[in-house]
């Protein structure tokens, strides 16, 4: 589980990469003549954002937008839902594992924000379990907190047993249902 | 043949004998104890106007079942009734109630209707056959369409003059159905008749209370995408958010007075119960644990609030002093004990419990003593609430595939039918204060 985190990791960073570079349009750093334009257009040519980026002379110039988008694309499609125990919100290695990969993807995209949902089956008491479906919710935000991404840009929200995914009354029906979910907002 | 007569005299003292001596302890307060056999005569019409079979009939069949429901009486056969029930004499001077007495019967009720234009007038009697005294006589004046209305009235009223304490059958029931594919808030009868939904909110609606002092419910609904507690006049139809803190605002309770709400809040990341105005303003945090604490139900007299909690590590019923902020435990058996209900009439608490992945519900004592198991067998019960008298549970039954139904029993666990339409996945009933 944990191997095919990291492999799916160094893929979707490699894609990155590759879309960067793919999509470069302005090879900026390497015109000659870039020092002797006025100060004024350079600002209207390039966001402020790249202006403050340390570049060094090797690395190669990309398009910052083009990256921040495939990273969100990366981040929307990519982030993974995590499943618990009843009546538990402790997060599983396995939950932890994906929540490596989710804070990743997240790091990657700094402009998201993510909604975070809670969710429990539909065995136990309709409040307690908005209760627990939140407290699963809050686990995941806490350990993406510990893993660089930042509060603000972290929501959270409990259904509790109300949205199942899987309406069956059997064990990998009720499995599949103790979950918190991730959804990206611009 | 002499000696069947015989018997049959002697059978009529000994029974003579036994009804005056139960005449003189009418008086009772819960199903179970006594039954009082009463005979229930068919409405006649009562001057001119059109003869409204349809009238009679939907009378007849409201009272009864109302009566039936309450447990408290022992009906007697209509084949068996003698020429008196067919006349309409309703003072107690024109009825012959030695053949009432020759039935068995210790209470009759008489009734005439008559309708004209559109109003329909219905008066009735209610007697004490071994004394000869009217117990209680009502005249009711409704539209045609008032018939349930007047029945479930009148048999508020029967239960009054015979127990000194008003029946619940003319109140209302409020509670979450998924009808339309969504849960929406939904209001009926007692008996299940006259269903309307309330709200339109086409998200999640969840867990309503009915203020005990004004014609409005609170309820919680996903309706602005977090989950916030709304408030809504019943006959205005207007709707306000109350609460809206970020995170949980759920299970809201009106305290008996009306003048405050208990609630769960998170705004702080962790469930708590809270007191807030009827402006949505907090009064005072009443729970300060790590753990789930939810589902907030008063004490009658307004001083403790019964929660549940995984403080513990299994969810179980506790209760929190308003003043002192003690808590005691109250639940200990069982692994699974949630959505308690303080009885209005104090005494006990009912809430459910699961045992392997079932719900079944149980009543105990506050002080934490006599649980007793009230539903058995499958498919879940839960979401207990009790009558304005006490005297009656609802609660929401889980049928095993065929969705989820209100259903109502007497607080003994006897008597238990279902009252809301097969098919709506129907949960969290709540019972209004007196109508």
């Amino acid at each position: 589980m944990f191997k095919s985190t990291i492999t799916r990791l160094v893929l979707t960073l490699f894609v990155l990469t590759l879309l960067a570079s793919g999509c470069a349009k302005k090879p900026v750093a390497e015109q000659p003549t870039m020092t002797e334009q006025p100060a004024v257009e350079m600002q209207q040519q390039q966001p402020a954002a790249v202006v403050e980026q340390q570049v060094s002379d090797t690395a190669p110039a990309y398009d910052a937008a083009a990256v921040a988008r495939a990273a969100e694309l990366a981040a929307s499609s990519g982030l993974e839902r995590i499943h618990f125990a009843f009546d538990q919100y402790v997060l599983t290695d396995a939950a932890k594992s994906i929540l490596v990969s989710n804070a990743g993807l997240l790091r990657a995209a700094p402009v998201v924000k993510v909604l975070i949902e809670g969710h429990c089956d539909e065995r136990g008491s309709d409040e307690y379990n908005l209760a627990l479906g939140e407290k699963r919710a809050l686990a995941a935000k806490n350990y993406l907190l510990s893993l660089g991404v930042a509060a603000e840009r972290m929501n959270v929200i409990s259904y509790g047993e109300e949205m199942p995914i899987d309406s069956a009354r059997t064990k990998e029906a009720w499995a599949k249902n103790r979950r918190a979910n991730f959804k990206v907002k611009r | 043949m002499r000696y069947l007569k015989i018997s049959f005299f002697s059978l009529m003292i000994l029974y003579l004998l036994c009804s005056a001596a139960i005449a003189a302890r009418i008086e009772i307060s819960a199903p179970g104890e006594q039954t009082i056999p009463l005979a229930m005569t068919r409405l006649l019409p009562m001057g001119v106007g059109a003869v409204q079979p349809a009238v009679v009939e939907e009378f007849q069949q409201v009272l009864q079942s109302d009566l039936d429901l309450s447990g408290l009486f022992d009906l007697v056969d209509p084949a068996a009734f003698l020429n008196d029930a067919t006349k309409l004499g309703l003072r107690r001077t024109d009825i012959d109630f030695n053949q009432w007495r020759m039935l068995g019967s210790e209470a009759l009720i008489k009734g005439g209707y008559s309708v004209s234009s559109g109003q329909l007038t219905i008066e009735l009697r209610l007697f004490d056959v071994i004394t000869h005294r009217l117990l209680t006589g009502r005249r009711y004046v409704g539209k045609l369409t008032d018939v349930r209305k007047i029945a479930h009235t009148f048999a508020d009223q029967v239960l009054l003059s015979l127990t000194g304490e008003m029946g619940p059958f003319s109140t209302k029931i409020a509670y979450i159905s998924k009808r339309t594919g969504r849960k929406e808030l939904y209001m009926m009868d007692v008996d299940g008749h006259q269903p309307i939904r309330m709200t339109d909110h086409r998200s999640i609606v969840l867990n309503p209370d009915f203020s005990p002092t004004r014609k409005e419910l609170i309820f919680t609904s996903y309706n602005k995408g977090n989950p916030d507690l709304y408030r809504k006049e019943i006959y205005t139809g207007r709707e306000s958010r109350l609460s809206l803190k970020q995170g949980l605002n759920i299970g809201g309770r009106y305290s008996p007075d009306g003048r405050e709400i208990a609630i769960t809040l998170s705004k702080d990341e962790n469930s708590e119960i809270y007191l807030i105005g009827t402006d949505g303003t907090i009064h005072r945090r009443l729970t300060n644990h790590y753990s789930i604490d939810v589902d907030p139900s008063w004490s009658p007299k307004g001083n403790k609030i019964a929660f549940v909690s995984d403080r513990r590590g299994n969810p179980n019923i506790f209760i929190v002093d308003i003043h002192t902020l003690g808590v005691t435990r109250l639940t200990h058996e069982g692994k699974y004990n949630a959505t308690p209900a303080w009885s209005p009439k104090g005494g006990r608490i009912a809430y459910s419990r699961m045992d392997n992945g079932v719900f079944n519900v149980f009543t105990i004592r506050e002080d934490g003593t006599d649980e007793r198991q009230l539903t058995f067998g499958k498919g879940s019960k839960e979401h207990p609430r009790w009558s304005p008298d006490g005297r009656f549970l609802i609660y929401s039954k889980d049928l095993n595939g065929g969705g989820r139904s209100i259903w109502i029993m007497r607080a003994d666990g006897t008597g238990a039918k279902r009252i809301s339409a097969r098919g709506g996945n129907d949960s969290h009933p709540a019972w209004s204060g007196r109508w």
